[in-house]
């Protein structure tokens, strides 16, 4: 194996106010993977994606995206954030958010040109809401609008991609051909880093997961890492409710 | 009335007008937006101790009347940033204290200069406009500033798209959401100056946030939405100041009356968001559900035919609305009129039979996946026959396993 390092996280610690959200982190996240980010609310998944980001400030630690500072290399990152922080009434077309994943690659005075806009359309062809291109986002169904989102970050091209709760809200087809998507993004040797809700499905989606309840509680191939006993330690009290839902394993 | 525009200074009041109404409404869009609009008023009232340190430092000059007034504008922005950032204080509540501040240091200032030092600065033409007085060279600089800030947005369209729709991605690809913001607050306090003469700094809001919110309301596409405001804005400027001729009134306040007449009128007649068109469209809804419980009650009463009497004393609605609704359905040619009585036609059997399956579908789906009581099942499926399409269906019936009796022991008929 001669995996590439992405992201190195050392030692990060996060606190907003008095309170801490992520305590002494470690990762090294590696080339052409997708990573399942698993841990209870509050656990601070959505956190660490803005640290590693730099969208916040950190107390401590230190964090290179292929060994560089992120600035450097913001082009070839795309970020999907939660649903609910979009603002559903603006005045935005389908076309006009996908379009925005070409954005970076443009100078101030540089126009939109023919390529940038195949871009945005095969990259909606490929979620399957090119027939939507003009409606405005807020007339939407939950997995429309989660796909053009999906479909700004492919329209980026970007080498890494990060995912937030990217399932939460949507109906079945979207949530399939969304996980097809993240694995086809991985065989190209894109990496990817997905929060995810869902631990019966943990398994079958990601080839790695990073357990997180404000501490690292584990990381690594998904068989060794999502054990029982992990997640119970991830979970704390609230395993009995999995444990009648039957989503832990062996 | 149009013999004023034959006059030189009322032409020029009125290019000084329209040129305002139009940067005004296009950057207004992206303030309104961006949910400043009280950071817009307080800007526009915060620039007043520009002007009076300009007044001091080199008299009665338009230019410098410009230059103190953005510097105003931009002091006040960075303050009221600083407090938002480093006190714990709540931002509305820190726009409101430091534009109160600035606005009560300017009136202080001018008044001072007005009484003690005998300049002929009048507060009242930077409330709420003087636009009579407006000059040639206000004239060339309001050209300058609508240049300016139309070129700007031109030019950073895709920054400020990205920046106010959504900040967090923004930052993300590496845009300085702060540097835009910052250059935002630059144009905005450039435009509250170049409206000083014409609308004054307590007005300008209007013609910030009224055409902007307007258009809001008549496209879904950011593009359009910047040309109609601009165009609100211009013909807010333009009506407001025959307005305020026509009836020997401030120009200012009437270019305000204008704009919120526009606003009002797309709120009533927005074509599907507007309030008649919703109203209009609610009234349609209701008046196809009455249709199909007129439907279902024919085909449920025993004989083919029913008596109009009993289906005004069974179906409790206003009778003009019953009478409406029973001729729409005769002229739809879904129930046939004899003398006194009411049949369904061919067409009005099959929709009677589809809505007979979807409530009989529906009970069974209550029962059978939510365990509610038989009896119970009934109401809800009244209500819901009319929402189900066919696709729908299809789905329920497939996940009840293609049921052939609802839990009355009724048979469910297949689609016609």
């Amino acid at each position: 194996m001669n995996e590439q390092k992405v992201i190195d996280v050392k030692s990060l610690s996060v606190s907003f106010g008095n309170k801490r959200v992520l305590t002494n982190i470690n990762l090294d996240i590696f080339q052409g993977n997708s990573y399942g980010v698993i841990g209870p609310n509050g656990a601070g998944k959505s956190t660490l994606f803005k640290a590693i980001l730099n969208l916040i400030d950190y107390d401590m630690g230190s964090i290179t995206v292929w060994d560089q500072d992120i600035e450097n290399v913001r082009k070839k990152i795309a970020y999907v954030p939660q649903k609910d922080e979009v603002d559903w009434n603006f005045p935005a077309t389908v076309k006009d958010i996908v379009l925005m994943g070409r954005y970076p690659f443009k100078k101030i005075l540089e126009r939109m040109n023919a390529e940038d806009h195949k871009m945005a359309e095969e990259a909606m062809i490929q979620l399957d809401i090119l027939d939507l291109k003009d409606r405005q986002i807020g007339k939407l169904s939950g997995g429309q609008q989660q796909r053009v989102f999906l479909a700004r970050a492919l329209a980026q091209k970007a080498d890494l991609y990060f995912l937030d709760e990217p399932f939460v809200g949507v109906d079945i087809a979207t949530e399939e051909r969304i996980i097809k998507t993240i694995n086809q993004l991985a065989d190209e040797g894109k990496t990817l880093l997905v929060v995810h809700h869902d631990l019966s499905t943990v398994s079958d989606y990601f080839d790695k997961v990073i357990l997180l309840n404000q501490r690292l509680i584990a990381y690594g191939n998904t068989e060794d890492a999502f054990t029982d006993k992990n997640i119970s330690f991830a979970y704390g009290g609230q395993l009995t409710i999995l444990n009648k839902l039957g989503v832990t394993k062996k | 009335m149009m013999e004023i525009l034959t006059t030189e200074w009322a032409l020029r009041a009125l290019a000084a007008s329209i040129m305002v109404g139009l940067m005004c409404g296009v950057l207004g869009c992206f303030i309104v937006l961006r949910n400043m609009s009280l950071l817009g008023d307080a800007l526009s009232h915060a620039i007043l101790p520009g002007i009076f340190v300009a007044f001091v430092l080199f008299g009665y000059s338009t230019i410098a009347f410009f230059v103190g007034s953005a510097l105003a504008g931009l002091v006040a922005a960075l303050i009221i940033s600083w407090i938002q950032q480093n006190v714990q204080t709540k931002n509305d509540a820190a726009i409101g204290i430091i534009f109160t501040a600035m606005f009560s240091l300017g009136v202080m200032g001018i008044s001072w200069l007005n009484q003690s030092q005998g300049a002929h600065l009048d507060l009242k033409d930077f409330l709420f406009g003087n636009v009579l007085g407006v000059s040639n060279e206000d004239l060339i600089l309001s050209g300058f500033v609508l240049v300016y800030t139309m070129l700007s947005i031109a030019l950073l369209y895709r920054y400020l798209f990205i920046t106010t729709f959504q900040p967090k991605i923004a930052e993300a690809m590496g845009i300085s959401v702060k540097t835009i913001h910052y250059y935002l607050m630059l144009l905005l306090s450039f435009v509250v100056v170049a409206s000083l003469r014409t609308v004054g700094v307590i007005l300008v809001v209007a013609m910030l946030i009224t055409p902007a919110a307007t258009a809001l309301l008549l496209s879904p596409k950011l593009k359009n939405v910047l040309v109609i405001s601009g165009i609100i804005g211009m013909l807010s400027a333009l009506f407001g100041f025959l307005l305020a001729y026509a009836f020997e009134t401030t120009p200012g306040p009437a270019m305000c009356i204008v704009a919120t007449g526009f606003y009002f009128l797309a709120a009533l007649l927005a074509p599907k968001t507007g309030l008649i068109s919703r109203q209009w469209v609610r009234r349609k809804e209701s008046r196809r559900i009455l249709a199909e419980d007129i439907i279902r009650f024919i085909d449920k009463s025993p004989g083919d035919e029913v008596s109009t009497v009993s289906i005004f004393s069974n179906i409790s609605v206003p009778n003009y609305k019953l009478k409406a609704v029973l001729k729409s359905l005769i002229n739809a040619n879904l129930l046939i009129k004899s003398e006194r009585n009411i049949a369904l036609s061919e067409t009005g059997i099959i929709k009677a039979n589809n809505l007979q399956r979807a409530h009989r579908l529906w009970e069974t789906y209550q029962h059978n996946t939510m365990g509610i009581d038989p009896e119970l099942v009934h109401w809800e499926a009244d209500k819901q026959e009319h929402h189900l399409d066919d696709e729908l269906l299809g789905e329920v019936e497939r996940k009840l396993g293609y049921p052939k009796a609802d839990p009355h022991g009724s048979p469910i008929p297949k689609k016609k």
